[in-house]
């Protein structure tokens, strides 16, 4: 088992590894697949800008705070999809059958569907959330840094792209049954994803709770920047819950991996 | 060691059908309408280490189920089966470092990446020893040309080229036994015969087990000692590939020689074609092209011998040979007449 995982994570270096240097050969294409993505991320953040000029707050949310949440998003949404991007053509793996091949190698199935894409240009929406992040703090003057914030800020960001992996990974078992509900995930992955971008506590309770205890995607964004902020968390949670986002997320990730476990025994027996 | 022993093995597929029409649709995802497909039934294999075995059948016949469960990629819903010493169900991972696979529709080469690197790439999958590796790849590049393409793309090969990129990736970690499906097909007679050669050359030399499955007949008979014909599910037989000529080989024919002068005072009919009298029965002129003829007759109506003798004694024969009945036709005839599932029982 542990034999199996580490020899695993030592393929997944050598996938990365290759994609990355397969990517590299094309060094203007990546430079301008990298700024485009940085473009159509920052504008999505421009329309956000652009709602707070009307209102100069949101339930007690300023612009500076909403920056904030924006850039932590960004920042765990990017990586996700940046790690995740072998996920995204998982349907396909499984309609050309070539996820037969997958099971004739000795290596986790999981392993190679993540190993099978890296996307560089993903780093386009990582570079916006960071620039949002110091647009946040230029609007935030008064913010107050501890070490307990800078770990939290680490945690949140780590935690929230565990979380959304997740998602995309549980997206993708659904493939194991029928090849054409893909759009049912995007709503949770990309639906989630915007969702989140705004304050939890504008949504009706019953969101709330299904972002916070469901599927716990609050736990990677916003949980995290109310604690960077010092905002009270919906339910009466303390805001300490920040430090065990990183326990959820592994949770939700195990939770995960049975689920899609019981999906490769579904295709073991139905060959399709 | 048996390589593969497999005992009654059967795989039951349920097929959901559509209803027509949207809410024909909609009915169907609650209350399906499932049907049974037998895709494999009670179907035992035993191969032994060094064979090389063709599995050969029609389209949907059940080969690949087979092969799929013998891989552990499909859980059967029933039987028994070991692949070399593992159980395919239950040692899958530990299975795929024993066994290669090459899918001739398919490819597992990497598409953007120069062949050498796909390779490289593949080590790392089975974990092979970079001294093991070197010596693999520089028998394997000689064995199968590949210097010439070893840095291009892979999508820039042809698809000869790709075929033999596919088998050197399927051997780099010495896997004891080899699983082809289609290995030839598409391919021309000169890629065709080096792809032949190649694998008779592996099986001789490193004792790798072959299993192929092919619609070429040509292949099966260059390769395989024995064959396995499959069919709606079953295992209709299990031999050499000379005994299914001689059971269902239908017609042998004899071509002669014959004496130019003899033939002039023999009759001929209005249209000028030569008349052969008196033939044994179960003997007829296929075809005459004086002074050749060629004359058609079953096994069982009479020896090759004696059609021999009868002709000698009648005719001065310059020449004299046999030809067998083309394999292919003979498989043809067994599919399309349903020869060996009439013996099986099965309409």
């Amino acid at each position: 088992m542990i034999e199996n995982i580490t020899g695993d994570l030592r393929v997944y270096m050598h996938f990365l590894g290759m994609l990355i240097r397969s990517q590299a050969q094309y060094k203007v294409n990546v430079a301008v697949d990298i700024g485009a993505s940085f473009a159509i991320t920052s504008l999505e953040f421009v329309a956000v800008l652009i709602y707070f000029g009307k209102i100069p707050s949101m339930l007690g949310w300023n612009i500076g705070e909403v920056a904030m949440l924006y850039a932590v998003m960004s920042i765990s949404f990017g990586l996700a999809e940046m790690f995740g991007a072998g996920i995204d053509a998982f349907s396909d793996t499984i309609r050309l059958g070539e996820f037969d091949r997958i099971l004739l190698r000795p290596v986790g199935p999981f392993t190679q569907v993540v190993g099978s894409d890296f996307r560089l240009r993903r780093l386009g929406r990582i570079t916006q959330g960071c620039m949002t992040f110091v647009i946040a703090l230029h609007l935030l003057p008064g913010m107050h840094w501890t070490a307990a914030k800078v770990v939290a800020l680490a945690i949140g960001i780590g935690s929230g792209s565990i979380l959304f992996l997740s998602v995309l990974i549980l997206g993708a078992t659904l493939c194991f049954w029928t090849v054409e509900t893909t759009e049912l995930i995007n709503i949770l992955t990309y639906g989630g994803r915007d969702m989140l971008s705004y304050p939890l506590t504008i949504y009706h309770q019953v969101m709330q709770r299904f972002f916070l205890f469901v599927v716990p995607l609050a736990f990677g964004s916003f949980v995290p920047t109310c604690y960077l902020l010092g905002k009270p968390l919906p339910f009466g949670l303390p805001g300490e819950m920040v430090f065990a986002a990183p326990v959820i997320a592994l949770v939700f990730a195990l939770c995960t991996r049975v689920i899609w476990q019981f999906g490769v025994r579904h295709y073991q027996s139905t060959g399709s | 060691m048996k390589m593969i022993q497999a005992d009654g093995l059967s795989k039951t597929f349920r097929v959901a059908r559509r209803r027509p029409g949207v809410l024909g649709g909609l009915r169907s995802v609650f209350d399906p309408e499932v049907r049974k497909v037998m895709a494999v039934r009670d179907l035992s294999l035993s191969v032994e280490r060094g064979e090389i075995i063709g599995l050969v059948g029609p389209n949907g016949a059940g080969k690949s189920t087979t092969i799929k469960m013998l891989t552990g990629i499909l859980v059967p819903s029933d039987g028994e089966m070991s692949v070399a010493g593992l159980n395919p169900l239950h040692q899958r991972r530990e299975l795929a470092k024993h066994i290669g696979v090459v899918f001739g529709q398919r490819s597992q080469l990497w598409w953007d990446l120069p062949l050498i690197d796909s390779l490289r790439l593949l080590r790392h999958l089975y974990g092979v020893p970079q001294a093991r590796f070197n010596a693999n790849l520089a028998q394997l590049r000689s064995m199968l040309a590949l210097d010439e393409f070893i840095d291009t793309p892979v999508r820039q090969l042809s698809l000869g080229q790709r075929m033999r990129g596919d088998l050197a990736a399927a051997l780099l970690h010495d896997p004891e036994l080899l699983y082809l499906d289609e290995p030839t097909i598409g391919l021309d007679v000169v890629a065709k015969a080096r792809i032949r050669e190649f694998l008779l050359k592996i099986n001789a030399e490193r004792g790798v087990t072959v299993l192929l499955t092919t619609h070429d007949m040509d292949d099966v008979e260059a390769l395989c000692r024995r064959m396995l014909i499959i069919d709606h599910g079953r295992k209709l037989y299990d031999g050499s590939v000379s005994d299914i000529r001689e059971r269902f080989g239908g017609e042998r024919t004899l071509a002669a020689v014959l004496d130019p002068a003899q033939l002039a005072t023999m009759p001929h009919d209005a249209d000028g074609q030569l008349i052969v009298e008196d033939l044994p029965a179960g003997v007829h002129l296929s075809r005459s092209e004086e002074p050749r003829i060629w004359l058609g007759f079953s096994r069982d109506a009479i020896p090759a011998h004696e059609l021999v003798a009868w002709l000698g004694a009648r005719y001065s024969l310059r020449d004299v040979t046999f030809q067998e009945p083309e394999i292919e036709d003979v498989i043809r005839r067994i599919y399309e007449e349903g020869l060996l599932l009439q013996e099986a029982g099965i309409p």
